[in-house]
């Protein structure tokens, strides 16, 4: 190669993975930072969605033989709807309610969630094969998996048209109404428990194509949900809790970041200094990179 | 006979109960349980003065506890240094952590600092399992057994352990008792009910919320150091991970957050359930049912009895009076 330094190539190459592997953090986050920016709700079960996206990917593939990118509708039909069950039956209540009690709740819904997949499809790792499954891509001196490219553009599609949703639709403006103020949004006469139903549905459909994407390289199993809400939420706060693009731009920096931690000092220590990049953002800049909510 | 009485007779009938198992042969299988009880009971009063009284969710105390387990059982296995000793170095590291910790997240909205405990024990957690040499990474570090002895704190049989975690439930009751009556505990509880309003009327918000993480953290990294010596084994899943952080906040949520009571009850109801679906679930052979149940106890709660059984027990007192 010439033009740079062949050091440099795996220094390089780790910055690339991390896009990509940071790409699929970002739409894990988006939902995530969703729901709080109109609701206040960390919503802790958020990744067991994500895991149940990916069996929905593996139920499509292994029984039904059908590519998991064309299950991706389905999935995000299947999570709004177990979303919207979700808001009804639990989270309604804590909108405004104290964080301790909210995160709770949420972590109960959590480990009920994860429990029913333990149920139903056991407890080994299972995985689907997509058409991209086991092809790379070489662009020089790197190379790329496919499905890890798939995975990025969806997520960046995802990410596209949400914001397009919020910034550009009446249903978007009502949306953002609620969340910057409840009672001023309910008297010019938006129904903000209605409102807030939608966001949360959209917020769990989000999930639901995370993992049926996630699922064609990255196997599963019922803990796959409390194992990804860690990332999730470096990135969110990262990139400023409740917003979208941040959410995104605040996964691929975790990506970068994880990546070259495991390629210049330590594979199994790869999370750790993401950990503590959160405590230096809630320290200093808890607004996150991109100005979420500080309030 | 007042309620203070009252409580205070009770309090004597269960700790005399309990003390006199072994003396009466109970099998030690019991002992085990009511050891195991104790020690929930003293973790989850630990857990209830930062998050009851203080109301930080703290997400993440078994930070602590693996600090106390960890600093003992490393000290002593390599360095001879006896549990006496050991437990004061875990102490010390608990409250570094818990003062970096607290430091940097505690100005903040109470959701960061929920989310910063996650991160420590993650990170923790990482390191316990890398560091093989000196944690024993995953499969965890076993005490070495030298025989009974009290200076070592090692005994075969649970009963040596009962005296010592009973001592720790009265001992951590009466901090309990003492933090409630007196000014901080006060100031305690006007931050986590209204911050601006505590703020207003010159409570110093930040030390409040610092200095009940600071106390919680050292309490539970001391009863951390007799569960070592208990279960003579720690590894980083029991120690950091979701399951043991979420038994450490069940007894006080289920027993009655922010009460003296509060955990005891709620330990004892934790330990009998936990033991009774393993019980069950091992007889339908379905593994690993008790988490469900914690996380259908914790969704419970938190929607229909946030203030637990001391809650409904208060609901029937003033109804009744």
């Amino acid at each position: 190669m010439s033009g740079f330094d062949t050091a440099m190539v795996p220094v390089l190459q780790a910055v690339l993975s991390g896009v990509l592997v940071g790409g699929v953090y970002g739409l894990l986050s988006i939902g995530l930072s969703l729901a709080f920016g109109v609701m206040r709700i960390v919503n802790f079960a958020h990744g067991d969605l994500v895991m149940y996206g990916m069996y929905v990917g593996v139920v499509a593939s292994a029984a039904l033989g059908i590519d998991p990118l064309l299950a991706l509708p389905a999935s995000f039909l299947i999570m709004a709807v177990l979303g919207l069950a979700q808001y009804q039956l639990v989270f309604r209540r804590f909108v405004g309610a104290t964080t301790l009690n909210q995160l709770l709740a949420a972590i109960g819904l959590g480990l009920a969630l994860q429990m029913v997949a333990q149920l139903v499809f056991g407890v080994d790792a299972r995985s689907a094969t997509s058409i991209f499954a086991g092809s790379y891509d070489l662009v020089g001196p790197f190379f790329f998996a496919r499905a890890q490219i798939v995975a990025f553009a969806v997520a960046l599609i995802a990410t596209i048209a949400v914001e397009l949703l919020l910034r550009r639709t009446q249903w978007g403006k009502s949306v953002r109404a609620v969340a910057d103020n409840i009672e001023a949004a309910e008297i010019v006469g938006l129904r903000s428990q209605r409102i807030n139903l939608g966001a949360f549905a959209l917020s769990c459909g989000l999930a639901g194509i995370a993992g049926t994407i996630m699922v064609t390289y990255y196997p599963t199993d019922p803990t796959k949900g409390f194992a990804l809400m860690p990332i999730a939420i470096i990135a969110t706060t990262i990139g400023g809790l409740g917003s979208i693009t941040g959410a995104f731009l605040g996964g691929i920096f975790c990506g970068i970041v994880q990546q070259a931690t495991a390629m210049l000092w330590n594979s199994a220590l790869q999370d750790v200094p993401l950990y503590v990049l959160l405590l230096v953002f809630i320290a200093f800049r808890p607004t996150g990179l991109f100005g979420g909510r500080s309030e | 006979m007042s309620r203070e009485r009252r409580s205070l007779l009770a309090g004597i009938v269960l700790v005399a109960a309990l003390a006199l198992m072994p003396v009466a042969g109970v099998n030690d299988y019991f002992i085990a349980v009511a050891v195991r009880m104790l020690i929930f009971i003293a973790l989850g009063q630990a857990w209830n003065v930062v998050a009851g009284i203080g109301g930080l969710l703290s997400l993440g105390h078994g930070v602590f506890l693996g600090l106390g387990c960890y600093a003992t059982g490393i000290l002593f296995n390599f360095y001879g240094l006896p549990p006496w000793l050991g437990v004061w170095v875990g102490a010390l590291a608990s409250l570094v952590i818990a003062l970096v910790m607290g430091a940097m997240t505690l100005r903040m909205r109470g959701v960061f600092f929920a989310l910063a405990t996650i991160a420590v024990s993650l990170a923790l957690d990482q390191l316990a399992r890398h560091y093989v040499d000196l944690t024993g990474g995953d499969n965890g570090l076993a005490l070495k057994f030298l025989g009974n002895s009290l200076w070592f704190m090692q005994s075969r049989r649970p009963g040596p352990f009962l005296y010592a975690a009973l001592a720790f439930v009265v001992a951590y009751y009466w901090i309990t008792r003492w933090i409630l009556a007196s000014r901080f505990g006060l100031e305690m509880r006007a931050v986590r009910d209204d911050e601006v309003a505590a703020a207003a009327a010159g409570v110093p918000v930040f030390r409040t919320k610092l200095l009940g993480l600071l106390v919680s953290a050292v309490m539970t990294s001391v009863a951390g150091s007799l569960y070592m010596q208990s279960y003579q084994a720690i590894d980083p899943e029991t120690a950091f991970g979701l399951s043991q952080a979420i038994q450490l906040q069940l007894p006080a949520l289920i027993g009655g957050l922010g009460t003296s009571w509060g955990p005891i009850v709620g330990g004892a109801v934790m330990i009998l359930l936990s033991e009774g679906t393993n019980l069950g679930s091992t007889r339908l052979g379905i593994a690993g049912v008790d988490i469900l149940v914690y996380g259908l106890l914790l969704l419970a709660v938190v929607m229909y009895a946030p203030k637990g059984i001391m809650g409904l027990f208060e609901r029937r007192a003033r109804g009744g009076s």
